[in-house]
């Protein structure tokens, strides 16, 4: 039986690929930025400077918020696992 | 292993019938995920810093601090001292001209070595990585160090030299 998701998937099947990578992709730049507002804010927090430490947390928090939420948008992959265990006969011997 | 028949499994693959191809194979799916995760760590230790900035405002200098005799630092020559209760910081005193008084910390703000007066330059020196600062303002001249040299105030009194907490 097929519905409109499937026919879909089946008429584009390289949209879980592009949208995976895009994902990924967004992801490694919300971390990129955070590697730099965390080196820069323990640069900074060593002085007296709690204002930018302040805003770097801010700024990290809500990338973090983004990249976890953006974990719901991941497809669902198209075929199911194989579901074929590999073949195992305990009988043979015990 | 010799002496079972080769074409027969081992009786440990039975017990664990997992492929290792399955057990080490990590999905773009997983990585996200991981990706996540990392993101989150990020947060949290930028949210720790600050947390260790309002635990541990920096120390303030309160009131003066004697240093040393007028006297015994001649003009051109630096002197080492310390302030700080609980945090000890190391600064330098420098005696650039007559009448002319300059105190700095002694930790270079680049990976906190200690830094010098070069009487010759007339200029600080950190010798580590070949860091200059302005032995007048601490402005960073030259190198890799990021920010000024922390400054106090000196107060020249009754042949006695102060140092205090700047305004700024
Ligand atoms: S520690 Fe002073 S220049 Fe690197």
């Amino acid at each position: 039986m097929s519905n409109f998701r499937r026919s879909q998937n089946e008429a584009h099947p390289n949209k879980t690929n592009t949208i995976l990578t895009g994902i990924i992709l967004l992801q490694i730049l919300f971390i990129s930025m955070q590697i730099w507002f965390l080196f820069g804010a323990l640069n900074n927090a060593l002085e007296e400077n709690f204002g930018f430490a302040l805003t770097t947390f801010i700024g990290s928090l809500l990338m973090a918020i983004a990249s976890i939420w953006l974990l719901r948008y991941i497809p669902e992959p198209l075929q199911k696992r194989p579901t074929k265990k590999p073949e195992v006969s305990p009988s043979r011997d015990p | 292993m010799a002496h079972e028949d080769p074409g027969k499994e081992p009786s440990w693959k039975a017990d664990f019938p997992i492929e290792s191809k399955r057990a080490t194979h990590v999905s773009r799916r997983e990585f996200a995920k991981f990706l996540g995760l990392l993101s989150g760590a990020f947060a949290v230790s930028n949210g720790f810093i600050v947390l260790r900035a309002m635990a541990f405002p920096p120390e303030k200098l309160e009131g003066e601090q004697f240093v040393a005799n007028v006297e015994d630092v001649p003009v051109g020559e630096m002197f080492q001292f310390e302030v700080g209760e609980e945090k000890i910081i190391p600064y330098i005193l420098i005696h650039l001209e007559e009448d002319q008084w300059r105190a700095f910390a002694q930790k270079c703000t680049h990976l906190t070595c200690a830094v010098r007066y070069s009487k010759e330059e007339k200029k600080i020196e950190c010798p580590c990585h070949n860091g200059w600062f302005s032995a007048d303002t601490g402005a960073v001249l030259q190198g890799p160090p990021p920010r000024p040299l922390p400054q106090l105030e000196v107060v020249v009194r009754d042949g006695k030299v102060y140092v205090k907490e700047g305004e700024s």
